[in-house]
């Protein structure tokens, strides 16, 4: 071991350094691994866990996976890959012409590979904040740090989170946001008996891939059970007293008790240590169909990078799982000298509030498109309360919403990915028990008869 | 590795291949007292489809690159590199349904009966041979291994290998 000062100026040149330990940074690690077995190979994490699964991070709060298992790696996996991993170290810059990273303790990381898998970090909007009754006098409008607001994006949150609750006997939570993270906290929330207020600035819970048909019947489901949802609202005023959050006013001025408030309106990439001009970014880095960057010997994967959505034919921040674990495969290959393409992707989402499962997926509010032929094919069930909608560009399937029945979502999913031409089958694909055997003869075959057969 | 290939054009829908799948999931394994006490519970993980004369029996495909892996946030669902098998480890899983989201052939189940789980096809691997393709009266369901090229098949009969 050396010791933390010796540390500060190593020379020692390290082959790959990954910056970041989740689902992006770790696939890169093994696809890294698939052509290089010898060369070195860090990761550096600005947390304070060995892996653990994003996405989990709601299920532990809700009580459905436990700590010990949160891990999506087993422990091993560090060892058994070969893999120096630096916890709480956190990059404060890197400079891509001397190739070497610093972290924020001033260590300096060389490198001949790196891989930005940084993530997104949270989206803290301003809000005006007024102190009530404080007691001692001491807290100042400036002191930002008021108990019972939390963001939920990593794992420290989640525990945080938990322990408050249970300490203050929460029974109601406000959820700021109704995206992606607000619903998949709400989706725990609930679970766990609690009652919940949703905020959501557009006209609908999940703007981005629900329309109004199914965010109706998730919202009539969380209102029947004694919760609430405020649309085309947002929080304008926080009341804090005693240095705890103790309400909150809506934009249309009604004001609301709450101890507990989530702030989830979004996440964006995470990309403070890169120096504006150094690497190519838009909204997040910006990578070719190889997940290389701007820069020669940087690549960039998951949820801090804008990957190919094959629906819009641009780059663009898709931030999910799967897309994160793809790209970081592919980033790793490349990195390790590989020639591997990454095929693009596109948004998908799969939540269930109060026992109704939902999953949408691609381009599911387009109406109309210049130049292209969009249909929008329906199936409304009042009685099972389930809803589907196929979106089609062109006779192929763009998007797709499912509420309440998702059984085999996956093969629509299929149908995207494989652009398959779906004009002979129009009229059974939005069904509610659309399956295989629907499908356009050749591309059943292909599914049927096994792999090799080409559509 | 060795796969279960679809002979489609030999289904004749009896659903044997569903009902015995069934049974070796149950906790008995008998056919009887699964059907009587426990068969509520348990899902077939192979799916008939059928529409007129037309049918055919699927089930997870174990595919080479698996998108329910690559999708598993949890790391319920493995890919065993040595056999090829693919299988979610109940224990682990969170009942997401990501699987279900990106499965193309659809095959994956959400089974409800205790806490939320991904249901899917083990190929039966404590067998020799799966039950459905046992039991299937008219071999539409075959065991095989196919080379490389997809050409030369490795046929079985009666349950060994040549």
């Amino acid at each position: 071991m050396v010791t933390k000062n010796n540390l500060k100026r190593t020379n020692e040149m390290i082959d790959y350094i990954i910056i970041g330990n989740s689902a992006a940074g770790l696939a890169a690690a093994e696809g890294i691994r698939e052509l290089d077995k010898r060369g070195k190979v860090m990761i550096l994490s600005e947390e304070d866990f060995l892996n653990y699964s994003k996405p989990l991070i709601t299920y532990l709060l809700e009580g459905v996976v436990s700590l010990d298992k949160i891990y999506f790696k087993d422990k091993k996996f560090y060892r058994d890959n070969n893999i120096d991993i630096k916890l709480n170290t956190r990059v404060k810059s890197i400079d891509i012409d001397k190739m070497f990273a610093i972290s924020t303790d001033s260590n300096e990381y060389k490198f001949r590979k790196l891989l930005i898998a940084s993530g997104g970090r949270p989206i803290i909007p301003e809000v005006k904040v007024v102190y009530e009754n404080t007691y001692d006098g001491s807290q100042s409008e400036n002191d930002k740090n008021i108990e019972g607001i939390f963001t939920l994006t990593t794992l420290k949150d989640s525990i945080n989170i938990k322990t408050y609750i249970e300490k203050n006997k929460i029974k109601k939570v406000s959820i700021l946001g109704g995206g992606l993270i607000g619903l998949k906290s709400a989706e725990a929330f609930l679970g766990i008996g609690m009652s919940i207020n949703i905020i959501e600035l557009a006209d609908r819970i999940l703007a981005a891939t629900f329309d109004r048909q199914a965010s109706g019947i998730i919202e009539k489901r969380i209102k029947s059970k004694g919760s609430n949802i405020y649309k085309n609202n947002t929080i304008e005023e926080i009341y804090v007293t005693d240095g705890k959050i103790s309400g909150y006013r809506l934009k249309n001025g009604r004001k609301i008790e709450c101890r507990l408030l989530i702030v989830a309106i979004g996440v964006i990439p995470n990309i403070n240590f890169i120096n504006s001009g150094a690497l190519k970014i838009n909204r997040g880095v910006v990578v070719d169909d190889y997940m290389r960057t701007s820069a020669k010997n940087i690549y960039a994967a998951g949820d801090v990078a804008e990957g190919l959505d094959i629906l819009l034919g641009e780059n663009r921040n898709i931030a999910i799982w799967p897309l994160a674990v793809r790209q970081g495969v592919v980033s790793g290959i490349n990195m390790a000298g590989g020639n591997k393409k990454y095929n693009g992707g596109f948004f998908m989402n799969s939540v269930e509030i109060l026992q109704i499962p939902t999953i949408s997926m691609g381009l599911t509010n387009i109406v109309e498109e210049r130049g292209k032929n969009i249909e929008v094919l329906k199936d409304f069930n009042p009685k099972k309360n389930t809803y589907k909608k196929v979106v089609i560009r062109d006779n192929r399937v763009i998007g797709v919403i499912m509420v309440g029945n998702i059984e085999r979502a996956g093969i629509y999913a299929g149908l995207i990915r494989n652009e398959i031409d779906i004009s002979s089958v129009k009229d059974n694909i939005s069904r509610e028990d659309f399956g295989i055997i629907n499908l356009p003869v050749n591309y059943k075959k292909h599914l049927v008869i096994g792999e090799g057969i080409e559509v | 590795m060795k796969k279960i290939y679809i002979q489609e054009e030999y289904c004749i829908g009896c659903r044997l291949c569903e009902i015995y799948c069934q049974v070796q999931h149950s906790k008995s394994k008998k056919i009887i007292k699964a059907f009587k006490e426990e068969i509520t519970d348990i899902l077939p993980r192979v799916l008939v489809e059928e529409i007129g004369y037309n049918s055919f029996a699927i089930q997870c495909r174990h595919c080479t690159d698996a998108p329910c892996v690559e999708a598993c946030i949890s790391g319920a669902m493995k890919k065993n590199k040595n056999t090829g098998v693919v299988t979610c480890d109940e224990d682990r899983c969170v009942g997401c349904w990501s699987c279900i989201m990106v499965c193309p052939y659809g095959v994956i189940k959400r089974d409800l009966s205790s806490r939320r789980i991904a249901s899917k096809c083990d190929l039966c691997v404590d067998e020799d041979i799966p039950v459905c393709v046992k039991n299937c009266p008219n071999e539409a369901l075959k065991f095989i291994e196919k080379d490389e090229n997809k050409e030369n098949l490795v046929r079985i009969k009666n349950g060994n290998q040549k």
